[in-house]
């Protein structure tokens, strides 16, 4: 994200001196006369410095000295990858859970949804709607208009502001044309088949660029896009891990077709179309106006279509899930005290129109929310001052603030006489407003040539108002916190190809408005508003070894997060439930947002190994593993779960350990293969809310092993051909908290013609 | 079978709309309009008035009755007279194993919230009566939807450990005893509120939708139990539930109001039987249980009661036509021939001939053809004792 994470210094000299041509080359990639495409597989240094040179957009520039890594837009296509979210499954210490087919969320570290922060172009996209637990939001990227996706594993909250608990991810655009002299431009279209979900879809792409002699460029690159998705088939039952339950050895969720393979509850279809339009005024000036527009419509919420014990013809689904983004940003500078300049301004519209189908009671219930958001972002940096022969200093700094409105309402239908009874309110208050924001500045210093010391705070402001509704039993709220959140740093290159790093960070995330107004089903139960919350605050301490040499790049991170004033959900009495909503005291469990009374707490391990080998192979292995505890909270008698629960209990849906393989060969003809495998163990390290969860097995989700084979085949770069015949074994298979089963043996193809 | 082997045309026009709409605003849908039916002139169908009135009298009179040999009884000197061990409720009070109380307590608050809108109504029934108690009943995992699965647990379990197939609508047609809820009690709710909503016998309406439910609670109170057994061990909670409202024992709601009123040691013995429910859950922990012994004697002792209080029930109505007239007498007329037709089942396992003489009673096509006396006389040998 260039506004909030300029350019690590080092690595721009590295790049200046490499020069012009060479990171020309790798931004884009020559096809023929008259033609070019967008340059594929750049390192991210290059992608950086090609960013500065042509005017390009940022590429992965989340701090260096933090447990960062980058999937390139390569990668996302070699994986053939359903989803944005599903880009990062190889990403070490990255988890993805799906609550249903046409959603996804990562787990950073343990944590995922509100406690996590995605960024779109360095624009935030987390608004004050995020929920706890996992989201659907970053799966409303459309994968095929992502360059990069850059993840930052910890705290994040100096520069990234409110939610950045677990991490950071963030992701970069495709970039269009923008050459030096003349005109340019090229066209591709891709066509998408899988046969797990029978899906179908592709995109039509257009990027043209022109390059005046007086040094400006223009450059445009759009594309639209769209699939059918279908049911999703399984390679069977995952199966609970606890023999001879008298509820037998299926867990409630999902449910099947008759086959016992294809999952009720999924499918769905999406129609993407997005537009960017950058002129270059220098070479270190730019201006870009781009808006991006994503509609998914028709896709079930597998874990609630239907409902565990409910009749399989009732269902919730996101009839509308739509994410539309507009922004102007301008890249430049304005002198020494402020070399890398970006000023954004943003809007965003959040949509979301729910059905809920209930046979039950011969109804329908639909949900709508909107949410608008306006978003200010400014970042500088300094050019690196050199006070002593053996002592650099720079500073990065900047202020953000994004402002939401939200419109929420709520109604029932009575199919069979066609009578439509509007509720009080909807999953949050019509006419509530969210400010949130603040500044910081972020320091480093050069001792020598071997050691740099960093560190940076941040004050921020969050501000919540909202409208009391007395008939439906809805406080007023008007909250304004101003936390202060920083971190500190240090990095020792203890070796030319091994740096050692250790870092320190305090981050934290305002209550939001889903926290302190929302009503809402969840997977464990009904959760409802707590509008006296206070902010949560995650401290992490971790220690990283980075390798890198010309044949390996290997990382290592130990990592304790410790959450004060964590937000949990704790199970609640109907007697607790608002005045006013009878769902609340209907609900089989309820919860409530609280903040934990002691610290809780997350430990773990992150290992990448990445190496390159004779004969154009390279191999690829990641291994996470994350152990989280927080007390027990809330009225839970021990036999409440047929379990003995202790005073402290594991986190929500923490991942197992886990991880994953890469074997690949890539040949300068074009052909390619790989062979994959993706694994996890048993997790039945179960939080309370988990046992009522019926997206989690009884008692604990199994593990498995899947191997997955890639091909590809390009021809001289006009046309490309990649396949991936995904679970090989054909193993049914769940990864921990989701409500649907990894697809079946099936075949994934993509032909791509530039 | 999977969908979405082509591209809906639909699905296709939104495709190239949207190629047009690249930078357009969202489209954020506003509510769509209440689409409310015409309301029916229900002033003329229903006048209105009083939604009682005092039949032949009756006090209940118990005395003779002596307790099940395996009763549990924590009346009396605190269980210590009684086969049972000892336990958590002997000190005759509720302890919620969950720890809260059930949300099942929503359901049966629901159901009261119906009453006071419908049948316990004086008013004139209106569609908006009709329209918000639908909204009581349809709550997101309300009422409607435990009517919509409930079974009879005095019928065999559904084949080849589908303990929970009466959900699926494919599956319980073949099964309508033990899916009782789905195949009997819902269509009679569903409709009751359909008629009422456009003002067809709203009165009537009211009374069908009060009979089919009161029947469900007690359905309800016994599935619970049996469910405690294999799915969720806090279901006992909600065997109390449905019975009470998860009240005290003095200040019952719902089910256990009704049976209070008419018969207090009914109500009591009815208490004794969730208690002895609970007793069990705290003697045989494990999920499934364990000791089946003590789960048979609590669902018979709960299934006495609640018999002898739906009794008390049906007995009362019948009574009430001998006092009610017009629309009023109409709906009890309705409820008893409900109500009798849900209990036949458990009559005929005491008595087929008397059962077949309650049939007769209960169906008769108008109130002046039911011998009230005779019919209040055969319940009260059927179920002299709770």
């Amino acid at each position: 994200m260039f506004a909030m994470f300029p350019r690590n210094p080092r690595r721009q000299r590295r790049a200046l001196e490499v020069g012009l041509g060479r990171s020309y080359r790798g931004a884009v990639r020559w096809l023929g006369p008259g033609v070019v495409a967008l340059g594929l597989g750049m390192e991210p240094a290059q992608a950086q410095f090609s960013t500065r040179i042509v005017g390009s957009g940022p590429r992965s520039d989340l701090p260096e000295e933090r447990a960062v890594s980058t999937v390139t837009q390569s990668e996302i296509e070699q994986r053939l990858v359903r989803s944005a979210p599903d880009a990062l499954r190889y990403e070490a210490g990255v988890f993805i859970q799906q609550s249903a087919h046409g959603q996804a969320s990562a787990f950073l570290r343990g944590l995922t949804g509100q406690q996590t922060l995605l960024l779109f172009d360095g624009i935030r996209l987390n608004n004050s709607t995020y929920r706890q637990g996992p989201n659907q939001y970053f799966f409303t990227l459309d994968s095929q208009s992502i360059a990069s996706i850059s993840v930052l594993r910890g705290g994040g909250s100096t520069r990234g502001g409110s939610d950045a608990l677990g991490g950071i991810i963030s992701a970069y655009a495709i970039e269009p044309l923008l050459p030096e002299r003349g005109l340019r431009a090229s066209a591709q279209g891709q066509a998408r088949f899988t046969t797990a979900d029978s899906e179908k879809g592709g995109r039509l792409q257009v990027s043209v660029g022109y390059g005046s002699t007086k040094g400006w460029a223009l450059g445009f690159v759009g594309g639209v896009g769209g699939r059918e998705v279908g049911q999703l088939e399984s390679g069977g039952p995952v199966l609970n891990p606890t023999p001879d339950l008298p509820i037998g050895p299926l867990p409630y969720v999902p449910r099947y077709a008759p086959d016992m393979r294809t999952q009720l509850g999924t499918g769905f279809k999406e129609l993407t179309a997005d537009g960017r339009l950058v002129l270059r005024l220098s070479p270190r000036s730019k201006l870009t106006l781009a808006g991006y527009l994503y509609r998914q419509y028709d896709a079930p919420r597998t874990d609630q279509c239907p409902p565990p014990t409910a009749p399989p013809d009732t269902c919730l689904t996101y009839e509308q899930q739509f994410r539309h983004m507009a922004y102007l940003a301008w890249d430049g500078q304005l002198g020494a005290a402020a070399k890398e300049v970006r000023v954004a301004l943003s809007f965003q519209s959040q949509h979301e129109r729910r059905r809920f189908d209930d046979p039950s009671v011969v109804a329908r219930v639909m949900g709508i929310d909107d949410v608008s958001t306006l978003g200010f972002t400014a970042s500088a940096a300094t050019r690196v001052f050199r006070p002593h022969e053996r002592l650099s200093l720079r500073l990065h700094y900047g202020a953000d603030s994004y402002l939401d409105w939200v419109q929420s309402t709520e109604d029932i239908t009575y199919t069979d006489v066609k009578i439509t009874s509007a509720f009080r309110r909807g999953q949050y208050l019509s006419g509530s407003r969210y400010l949130a924001g603040g500044v910081f500045a972020d320091g480093e210093v050069g001792i020598g040539a071997r050691v740099l010391l960093r560190s940076g705070a941040r004050l921020s402001w969050a501000d919540a108002q909202v409208p009391a509704d007395p008939e439906s039993g809805s406080q007023a709220v008007a909250q304004t916190w101003k936390p202060v959140t920083g971190h500190v740093g240090l990095e020792v290159r203890a070796a030319e190809f091994l740096r050692l790093l250790l870092n320190v960070d305090n981050s934290y995330r305002a209550p939001n408005l889903n926290d302190l107004t929302a009503r809402q089903q969840t997977g464990p139960g009904f959760q409802f508003e707590n509008a006296l919350l206070l902010p949560e605050r995650a401290w992490t301490f971790e220690a990283g070894a980075r390798v890198r040499s010309q044949f390996l790049r290997a990382e290592l991170w130990l990592f304790e997060t410790l959450l004060q004033d964590a937000v949990l959900k704790v199970a609640k009495p109907t007697e607790d439930c608002p005045l006013g909503s009878n769902a609340c005291r209907g609900a089989w469990s309820r919860f409530k947002l609280e903040n934990a009374p002691s610290l809780s707490e997350m430990r773990g391990v992150e290992l990448m190994l990445k190496a390159n080998l004779p004969l154009y192979f390279s191999a690829r292995a990641t291994l996470a593993y994350a152990w989280g505890e927080g007390p027990r909270v809330g009225n839970v008698t021990q036999e409440a779960t047929g379990v003995t629960l202790q005073e402290r209990v594991p986190l929500s849906r923490i991942p197992p350990l886990n991880g994953t393989g890469e074997l690949a060969w890539d040949h300068p003809i074009g052909l390619r293969a790989g062979l994959v495998v993706r694994w996890a163990t048993l997790q039945d390290r179960l939080a309370i809310a988990d046992y009522s969860d019926g997206r989690i097995p009884k008692y604990g989700t199994p593990g498995f092993a899947i191997l997955d084979l890639r091909l590809g085949y390009s021809f001289r770069e006009h046309v490309s051909l990649s396949a991936v015949i995904e679970n090989l074994l054909d193993a049914p298979y769940r990864y921990h908290g989701s409500s649907i089963n990894g697809p079946a043996r099936g075949l994934s193809l993509v032909l791509k013609v530039m | 079978m999977k969908v979405g082997k082509r591209m809906t045309g639909r699905f296709q026009a939104r495709f190239f709309v949207g190629a047009a709409l690249l930078f357009a605003a969202c489209d954020t849908t506003t509510n769509e309009p209440l689409d409310m039916m015409p309301t029916p002139d229900m002033a003329a169908v229903d006048p209105g008035g009083p939604t009682s009135c005092q039949g032949p009298a009756f006090t209940e009179n118990v005395g003779a009755c002596t307790p099940g040999a395996n009763d549990y009884r924590p009346r009396v000197n605190m269980s210590m007279n009684d086969t049972w061990a000892a336990c958590i409720t002997d000190d005759n009070m509720i302890h919620f194993l969950s720890g809260m109380t059930p949300s099942s307590a929503a359901r049966t608050a629901a159901f009261d919230s119906m009453g006071a809108r419908l049948w316990k109504n004086p008013k004139p029934l209106t569609a908006d009566d009709f329209l918000n108690a639908r909204n009581d009943y349809s709550i997101t995992n309300g009422l409607g939807s435990r009517v919509a699965r409930r079974q009879d647990v005095h019928f065999t379990e559904l084949p080849n450990g589908n303990k929970l197939g009466c959900t699926d609508p494919a599956i319980a047609p073949s099964y309508p005893e033990r899916c009782y809820g789905p195949i009997v009690l819902k269509p009679i709710v569903d409709d009751a509120f359909a008629q009422g909503l456009v003002g067809n016998q709203p009165r009537l309406q009211a009374a069908r939708m009060e009979a089919a439910l009161l029947w469900f609670f007690y359905l309800s109170t016994l599935s619970e139990i049996w469910t405690s057994s294999f799915d969720n061990i806090n279901d006992v909670d909600s065997s109390l539930a449905y019975y009470n409202a998860a009240q005290s024992r003095a200040t019952p709601q719902g089910l256990g109001k009704y049976i209070q009123a008419l018969g207090p040691e009914t109500y009591d013995r009815g208490f004794d039987a969730t208690l002895a429910t609970r007793c069990w859950r705290d003697l045989d922990k494990v999920l499934p249980a364990a000791n089946t012994t003590l789960y048979n004697q609590a669902l018979a002792q709960n299934d006495k009661a609640l018999l002898r209080g739906m009794a008390l029930i049906l007995r009362d109505r019948f009574g009430q036509l001998s006092c009610s007239t017009g629309v009023q007498q109409q709906a009890n007329l309705e409820f008893v021939k409900l109500m009798g037709g849900f209990m036949d089942r458990a009559v005929r396992a005491i008595d087929a001939t008397k059962a077949d003489a309650l049939k007769v009673q209960y169906t008769a096509a108008s109130a002046a053809q039911v011998d009230v006396a005779k019919s209040q006389q055969l319940l009260d040998s059927l179920f002299p004792c709770p």
